[in-house]
């Protein structure tokens, strides 16, 4: 998959916008590493609410790093900025904003 | 390309994005909330299967690889590829935790139809005419006949190996 939409960014976008994108989630992986963040949830994946490197820390850096370049702020050190961004907030900020549904609100399974 | 078969092309190329990804993510499974079981129990009652049900229900219920694939339709056609399918990606992974649901679906759906459209660029389909087929795509599962929309999912998770086991 990444080697079909690093591909899929040579054909469309420059070499620099491409480095960026490697270089944020990159960034993010490793300052993800470093925070202890695990690097997959646990099994089965498909119902796990776990936040890991892989999902949804990259996602997240992706997201980031396109919407910031998009605004006009591009190059290889917003790309690093965003990637380490996104893994303090996959860390320290997403549970809170967005909490796993632990106990079942009146009306839902 | 014209335009008629274009928007054919694209509108078979969402449906199979979306149901696949959906059907290999559970949704057929179980219910991820109230609303969803109440929608799959309420199609089983008109003749249809419970886990195609399910599909339907979880489709409404929260933004899964249907709602990333025309999200990031959208996104691709206003401000490009590939930052288009990123911020779509996102932005359902969001709106999937808002909805009790991993977001998993959603966020490969997004990815998924990006690949697909950048792909589907050489042929001359633009995502433009992605955007009408996912919405004619999404009108044959909820839109035409809910109970045999169900059978059919319901058969595609017994072969993918996702079919419910409540009854």
């Amino acid at each position: 998959m990444f080697m079909i939409i690093l591909f899929i960014m040579i054909i469309h976008v420059d070499v620099l916008t491409i480095l960026s994108y490697i270089l944020a989630v990159v960034s993010a992986v490793i300052v993800g590493f470093i925070v202890r963040l695990p690097l997959l949830p646990e099994r089965p994946i498909r119902y796990s609410f776990t936040i890991s490197i892989i999902f949804p820390t990259t996602v997240i850096a992706l997201g980031l790093s396109a919407m910031v370049f998009e605004l006009g702020w591009g190059g290889i050190l917003v790309g690093i900025i965003v990637g380490v961004i996104s893994a303090l907030i996959s860390k320290y900020l997403l549970e809170m904003i967005l909490p796993k549904p632990t106990e079942p609100v009146e009306g839902e399974s | 390309m014209n335009e008629i078969i274009g928007v054919i092309i694209a509108a078979v190329l969402c449906w199979l994005n979306f149901v696949l990804i959906d059907t290999w993510m559970g949704l057929p499974e179980q219910p991820g909330v109230k609303g969803a079981e109440v929608i799959g129990r309420d199609v089983k009652k008109r003749g249809g299967d419970l886990a195609g049900g399910f599909f339907q229900g979880n489709i409404v219920c929260s933004p899964d690889a249907s709602a990333g694939t025309i999200l990031s339709s959208i996104a691709c056609y206003t401000i490009g590829i590939p930052a288009g399918g990123f911020v779509a990606a996102l932005l359902v992974f969001i709106g999937n935790r808002l909805c009790a649901d991993p977001g998993y679906a959603g966020t490969t759906g997004a990815l998924t139809i990006m690949v697909i459209i950048a792909l589907a660029s050489f042929i001359g389909i633009p995502p433009e005419q992605f955007i009408v087929g996912m919405l004619l795509a999404i009108v044959t599962i909820q839109g035409l006949d809910h109970p045999r929309a169900s059978i059919l999912l319901g058969k595609i998770a017994k072969k993918m190996g996702r079919y419910t086991e409540l009854t």
